[in-house]
């Protein structure tokens, strides 16, 4: 049997590591790749497959839980975005090395522009630092055939094999074809082989020999048996360019040359960036004068050539070494390099007439309602002086209002507000600190940084913002909540207050995020208590992600503009989207497009203006 | 047909392109389009991209598409320069008045380009006690009121039928057909 449907890349890719029979899985979510698990276990419930789905509390764990099935002999997955692979980092580079047994897909979906992410690395370039094979896919379709050939590829030459979707793969939407899934036994058998399973020294000097000779094996195989992937559509007449693309720039490039109705130029598709299929490359460079090459995010293909001289790219300039390559980009290169007219970009008019109405982007905020909203409100009223070191979640956007000073990496809001601590304290001076960071982030990376503060006598204050889900991702589970993806299996939850005591803090308080009043006093407990005992106190800030639609009190509020006196305290301190100041009457009002009625904002107005109105229940 | 839509995330916009995608397949065309997930959902301008036919990329190329609908009126300023000449805007509206600024007014001019605009929010406010998320319906209905983009009022009502969860079908039909009767032509 099979069917057509319009499926999301992400739930293609899932799709297929089902069709290919994955007996487990395991991610941990972040954008683009969020939606691979979910779909994976969605899928697996459809075609009543047995296969294990997991979230990991971070990637890491996610990885090497994937990476030991695949050493009892199961066909097994890790999923994570770009940067996740960075926290996986570890265990990616020594498993590379290893012999592996069952098939292992690395999905390392990247975020050229970025859309949602703190860099634009490029995963073809890790998968390059670990001689490992990459497929690159350029449409959601493709993305679905590859999960089965790496598979292949993977438990034929017993390596870890990368998928390398961006952003325009995982968040495309395409009619995708389904089939039944193709039964796979592999009985979990973990053979005992120290020389085969342990990374000592003394194994590294056999398996990375191995690990090159498996690479340049695989390289023949992309030369001559990946025609699918990397393919040459000639020019029909003598091509004045030459164009090499891989992923969604390819796609762009079809559609730019069809829409052109180009006949003299040919493009070399590659798939399979890493081993380059060098000698393919260098026959299509030798057939033209001109050539470009397009691909997100580094130079990936232009860096395993051997001869760069007649390239255009990014290593003269020609493409920008930074950003999306957006289809007007694309279309202005080939232009460039063609020696055409560029098109015409942004019109004045347009310009002119979204200066004239004041338009600017909107930038992404915090939700109507969302109780981080009402926490950074809280801990900037109480310790103004405060820096505010954040993390990696939705509440980053609290840099609106003033309450995020440095973001790293996730879990470095901990890390960062003890070396804050340490320089101060270097100084004999004290600052006050307060550190911010999500539920599902505490559990992924902070509780490391947390145990050091601790064990160091460390003097700040952590706020843990727990709504009870991962947020920006779209609202996935962790420890901390204890849901899981399968169709009746249930997960323990780990109980939040006892993981921070167990890390030995010795302080730690609850508060109702809306509840202004009571979190102020917390605050300020907790940092006299820091101060006195010289360690971190921690506050735990709770209220429901406004996405999980929990029922609470409907309260509608009015701005009475007799009372306000247009300080735009409420917009600078309280930032909510419901809530906007009119440049005209120079009076905050509230935006009934957006409000949510959560009531809070009646307790932000120091003049008193936001008031309840009566009635009303929804 | 190539469609570009855009709003502020939190507007129910990926439902939309759900819509126009059912429509395609129960017709056996091919689709393919780009949708925005992540940070960038979170209230800030965001921006889907949905081509019908026989395209590669699932992203629109500015001066491409034939038809923008806008859940917000400050994001179709931002976001004209996607139609091609002679493309049709159906615009979400609150403030009428955007329409006469003559900048807009000779761009429009010049690139034989269609506005037609929608109180969404007056008639959801009206009609249905202020429940704003069906707009990514209406607008729909909208559309086809306008008579562009290519799909029927007929197809909309069905896929909405199939689409939307069972105890909201009645309200987002419903809301289909107040887009349609409130579309300026």
């Amino acid at each position: 049997m099979s069917n057509k449907a319009i499926l999301l890349g992400n739930e293609a890719i899932a799709r297929g590591i089902v069709e290919a029979g994955c007996e487990v899985a395991a991610a941990y979510p972040g954008t683009p790749s969020s939606e691979i698990l979910p779909s994976i276990a969605k899928w697996a419930d459809d075609l009543g497959t047995r296969t294990i789905v997991e979230w990991g509390a971070n990637e890491k764990v996610a990885f090497e839980m994937a990476a030991a099935a695949s050493f009892a002999g199961k066909r097994s997955c890790a999923v994570m975005k770009q940067v996740g692979l960075n926290v996986a980092a570890d265990p990616f580079m020594s498993v590379s090395h290893f012999d592996i047994k069952g098939g292992f897909l690395l999905v390392a979906a990247d975020d050229p522009g970025p859309h949602s992410s703190q860099t634009e690395q490029d995963s073809r370039f890790f998968a390059m630092f670990a001689k490992i094979p990459c497929f690159d896919p350029a449409t959601a379709v493709e993305a679905k055939e590859m999960v089965f050939d790496a598979y292949d590829l993977s438990e034929r030459h017993k390596i870890v094999t990368m998928l390398r979707p961006g952003v325009r793969v995982d968040h495309c939407r395409q009619d995708v074809e389904l089939k039944d899934v193709i039964e796979i036994s592999r009985p979990a058998s973990f053979e005992k082989d120290p020389r085969r399973w342990v990374c000592l020294p003394a194994s590294v000097r056999v398996n990375h020999p191995q690990l090159n000779a498996k690479r340049e094996a695989i390289r023949e195989e992309f030369e001559t048996r990946f025609s699918r992937y990397n393919y040459e559509v000639p020019a029909k007449k003598k091509a004045r360019l030459g164009v090499i693309a891989g992923g969604v720039s390819f796609s762009i490039v079809m559609d730019i040359l069809k829409a052109w109705g180009a006949d003299d130029i040919s493009v070399l598709k590659i798939g399979t960036p890493h081993p380059l299929p060098l000698k393919m490359v260098e026959d299509f460079i030798s057939r033209h004068d001109n050539v470009v090459v397009l691909e997100e995010t580094y130079p990936v293909i232009e860096m395993q050539l051997n001869d760069r001289t007649k390239i255009k790219g990014r290593w003269n300039g020609w493409v920008p070494g930074a950003g999306e390559l957006l289809p007007e980009l694309i279309e202005e290169i080939l232009c460039r390099v063609l020696g055409k007219e560029v098109p015409e970009g942004a019109s004045a008019e347009l310009k002119k007439a979204a200066e004239d109405l004041n338009i600017t982007p909107r930038p992404p905020m915090l939700c109507p309602g969302c109780p981080h909203r009402a926490s950074f409100f809280s801990i900037r009223q109480t310790l103004p002086k405060a820096i505010y070191p954040s993390d990696i979640g939705c509440y980053t956007l609290g840099v609106n209002q003033g309450m995020v000073d440095a973001v790293v990496d996730m879990g470095a809001s901990i890390t960062l507000a003890s070396g804050l601590f340490m320089a101060y304290k270097a100084d004999g001076k004290e600052q006050p600190i307060v550190a911010t960071i999500g539920d599902s982030t505490f559990f992924h990376m902070g509780l490391p940084g947390l145990a050091s503060a601790v064990y160091n006598k460390h003097i700040f204050v952590l706020v843990i913002l727990d709504n009870s889900l991962t947020a920006m991702t779209g609202g996935q589970s962790h420890p901390g909540i204890g849901d899981k993806l399968r169709k009746g299996e249930t997960g323990r939850r780990v109980d939040l207050e006892g993981a921070v005591k167990g890390c030995g803090v010795n302080w730690v308080k609850t508060t109702e995020a809306y509840d202004i009043s009571t979190s102020r006093t917390l605050v300020k407990e907790a940092w006299e208590h820091a101060k006195a005992h010289e360690e971190p106190a921690v506050v735990i800030f709770r209220h429901p992600c406004m996405l999980l639609r929990q029922k609470q009190a409907v309260i509608p509020v009015t701005v009475d503009p007799e009372k306000c006196i247009g300080c735009k305290f409420c917009i600078n301190f309280f930032n909510c989207p419901g809530l906007v100041f009119d440049e005209k009457s120079k009076k905050a009002y509230i935006d009934e497009r957006f409000c949510v009625k959560c009531g809070v904002c009646i307790n932000v107005c120091p003049h008193g203006a936001i008031l309840a109105t009566e009635g009303e229940e929804a | 047909m190539q469609y570009v839509i855009v709003g502020i995330g939190g507007q129910g916009i990926l439902f939309t392109s759900r819509v126009l995608g059912h429509i395609a397949l129960s017709r056996g065309e091919r689709v393919v389009g780009s949708e925005v997930h992540g940070m960038a959902q979170r209230g800030g301008s965001v921006i889907s991209h949905f081509k019908v036919g026989d395209y590669s990329s699932p992203m629109v190329k500015a001066k491409d598409a034939d038809v923008l609908l806008a859940f917000d009126q400050n994001e179709a300023v931002r976001n004209l320069h996607f139609l091609k000449q002679g493309g049709h805007a159906i615009i979400n509206t609150h403030d009428p008045a955007f329409i006469e600024n003559p900048s807009l007014r000779k761009w429009m001019s010049d690139h034989g380009v269609t506005v037609h605009t929608v109180m969404g929010y007056d008639i959801l406010k009206r009609e249905m006690g202020g429940r704003f998320l069906f707009l990514n319906v209406l607008i729909l209905g909208a559309m086809c009121g306008a008579g562009v983009g290519n799909v029927t009022i007929e197809e909309v009502r069905e896929a909405v039928k199939v689409l939307a969860p069972a105890k909201f079908v009645e309200d987002n039909v419903k809301a289909v057909d107040l887009g349609y009767a409130g579309a300026s032509r």
